[in-house]
């Protein structure tokens, strides 16, 4: 039974399940940096995922549901920064309304444009493609784990490198984590910490679109309410578990993403997948209790 | 004094600014949708408050809404937040459950006692844990809280299916609470139960120790200025720990009285997000323990009535998520907006001179 469980499949479906966690924590760890603490990614995510589908169906193009997805995220990510940056509303407030509103607006416009209630699948959403790579075709296991995955799985790859150095090897990054970390001294070298903040809400929001485009468009080719199943909660909990480090979230959104695989795979074998599914949360305040600890122990220093 | 009695009126203003602003978009959409707002909003009315058993239906949909309001309002006036109401409700309902389908033989007063003591024991015990967390190392309590709902979901998802599945197989719930234990209807056919009077009970608790005893105070003096509440002598820690306790319990106990009243069993998806809109509620009124019941009332109204208003209109229910989330996104942003019109209006003020 464990040889069902623990096989080339389940790698493989880590770096499916991973891939949506991965998007969005990209997101979600630019606004941490620029000092915003954003719970509104699920919400994101979910509005991202409808949109997909919508844009898919009536342009019968799978890109231009991902850029209605992104369109949407950025819109989304813009209410985000006027409330919390313009209006200095509590974040987790905002975050908390957005989730509600995401959830309420998905259903509501699945419902009055689709008609139907709980879910829409149709064959006129066009999904995105899987890449067939044939240089890899021969090379056994490493075929099957990293061939043959939806476009947005080697995207978001990339875009894991593509964060790391606008973080670390931009001004723009360096001003970033400036306004999350020393906003007055951002100030006085003359570049506003309120527009980094926009810019940091902004592009989680399409990180989250994107995220959301490919749950629907890639992951799956359909639409059902609140699909986005905690997923921003987990990509939350990678962004902590990886110090808002791009290289370091990936890992933890790849072992998250094993353990939520895993969890699918036990489930199909008729074992409990609860505790798996629970080990992002706990490891979470886990992670967040050693370092405190750290800090607390250094302070007695 | 009086300018908190202005302040009181301003945010009135705004409070009713809010919740109009969110109902004229509804109507925009109605409009969008080619129906007539007025029919759609007096049937929403009238599918809520139309008929004994509408009111009922209303009025029992307040019960979970107040008591996860109050709870929020609690830990949100000391400075320390509770978004993990969802999971110490789950938590709460399956322990009040479990004394219901466990202890049948136990006299009907006493199980419920212990039930209810046992939901709030443990919904207490599990705020308690990100309290400490946050008081002592610092951790912030909304991450933690956050993380601990989906841990607590996920944990009652696993006992009802697994150790503690009904007796007619998996069906994604416990078995039923002895018969006694039940709590009675007070409307036939609708889900109005005694659970509203101890409810009432609960809130009156609640509002008397906020606003009549020194621990309501102090909870405010260290929400409101940890530093300066530290120097009266206040134990800071202590009562943000104690406030986060207090919360977690009463979430506990909306746990389960949507046990005892509602479904006589544990559910695996017993709340629908329960607690949230609790939370809604309470950031809305500003902890308010009157307002809070007002707003609970209004929010079980949308909630009863927009049935009524797709069926007259068809435009779908859940349009009412959309405006109850603007209302709070309005809310959260009053001050900034009013910080807004008044840099608007001095600047309108120098271009005329």
């Amino acid at each position: 039974m464990l040889h069902d469980v623990f096989n080339l499949t389940l790698l493989q479906n880590t770096i499916r399940t991973a891939t949506p966690l991965i998007l969005a924590a990209l997101g979600g760890l630019l606004t941490m940096h620029a000092g915003i603490l954003n719970i509104g990614m699920e919400g994101m995510i979910l509005i991202g995922a409808f949109f997909g589908v919508l844009g898919s169906y009536y342009f019968g193009s799978a890109l231009a549901g991902v850029l209605l997805a992104m369109l949407s995220g950025l819109l989304i990510g813009l209410i985000f920064g006027v409330f919390t940056i313009e209006l200095k509303s509590d974040e987790f407030i905002i975050g908390i309304a957005i989730n509600i509103f995401a959830g309420g607006l998905t259903v509501f416009l699945l419902r009055s444009i689709f008609g139907v209630k709980g879910a829409f699948s149709s064959p006129k959403i066009v999904p995105l493609p899987d890449v067939h790579f044939p240089i890899i075709d021969k090379l056994g296991f490493l075929d099957v784990i990293f061939n043959n995955h939806s476009v947005f799985i080697y995207i978001s790859w990339i875009l894991v490198i593509c964060v790391y150095i606008f973080l670390y090897k931009t001004p723009y990054g360096y001003w970033m984590r400036g306004a999350g970390e020393h906003p007055e001294c951002l100030e006085t070298v003359g570049v506003s910490p309120k527009r980094m903040k926009y810019i940091s809400s902004l592009l989680c929001g399409i990180f989250c679109g994107i995220a959301g485009a490919h749950l629907s468009l890639g992951y799956l080719t359909l639409f059902t309410e609140n699909m986005s199943a905690g997923r921003g909660f987990i990509a939350l909990a990678a962004i902590i578990f990886g110090a808002s480090n791009p290289i370091k979230t990936f890992g933890a959104a790849l072992l998250f993403g094993f353990f939520d695989a895993l969890g699918i795979r036990l489930q199909g074998v008729g074992i409990a997948s609860q505790f798996t599914q629970m080990i992002p949360y706990l490891a979470t305040i886990f992670v967040l209790f050693i370092v405190a600890k750290g800090k607390l122990n250094r302070k007695g220093i | 004094m009086f300018k908190k009695a202005k302040d009181n009126v301003e945010y009135l203003i705004s409070l009713f600014l809010s919740i109009f602003a969110a109902l004229l978009i509804g109507a925009l959409i109605m409009l969008l949708n080619g129906q007539n707002p007025i029919v759609g909003y007096k049937a929403l009315v009238l599918g809520a408050f139309g008929s004994k058993y509408k009111i009922a239906t209303t009025f029992a949909k307040t019960v979970p809404l107040i008591l996860t309001g109050l709870a929020t309002a609690i830990s949100f006036m000391s400075g320390i937040f509770n978004i993990g109401g969802e999971g110490q409700l789950y938590l709460g309902a399956f322990a009040a459950a479990y004394i219901g389908f466990t202890f049948t033989n136990l006299p009907v007063f006493i199980a419920i006692i212990l039930a209810i003591i046992a939901s709030a024991l443990i919904g207490g015990l599990y705020a308690y844990f990100p309290a400490v967390l946050r008081v002592k190392y610092e951790i912030d309590e909304v991450i933690t809280t956050i993380m601990l709902n989906s841990v607590a979901i996920l944990f009652t998802n696993y006992l009802v299916n697994y150790p503690f599945q009904a007796a007619q197989g998996k069906m994604g719930g416990t078995d039923m609470i002895a018969e006694a234990f039940k709590f009675p209807k007070l409307v036939k056919l609708s889900k109005l139960n005694t659970s509203i009077f101890y409810t009432a009970i609960i809130a009156i608790i609640i509002y008397y120790l906020i606003k009549k005893t020194p621990f309501g105070y102090n909870f405010r003096i260290v929400g409101e200025n940890g530093v300066f509440a530290k120097y009266a002598g206040i134990n800071t820690k202590r009562y943000m720990i104690l406030a986060m306790v207090i919360s977690g319990a009463l979430c506990g106990i909306a746990g389960a009285f949507e046990v005892y009243g509602v479904h006589y069993r544990f559910l695996q998806n017993i709340s629908k997000g329960y607690a949230f809109d609790g939370m809604l509620v309470a950031l809305i009124v500003k902890n308010n323990p009157v307002g809070i019941i007002l707003m609970s009332i209004f929010f079980a109204m949308l909630k009863t009535g927009s049935n009524s208003m797709e069926v007259a209109t068809g435009i779908p229910s859940e349009l009412i998520l959309v405006i109850q989330s603007i209302i709070i996104l309005f809310i959260a942003g009053e001050n900034g907006f009013k910080k807004l019109f008044k840099e608007y209006r001095l600047k309108r003020g120098k271009l005329v001179k």
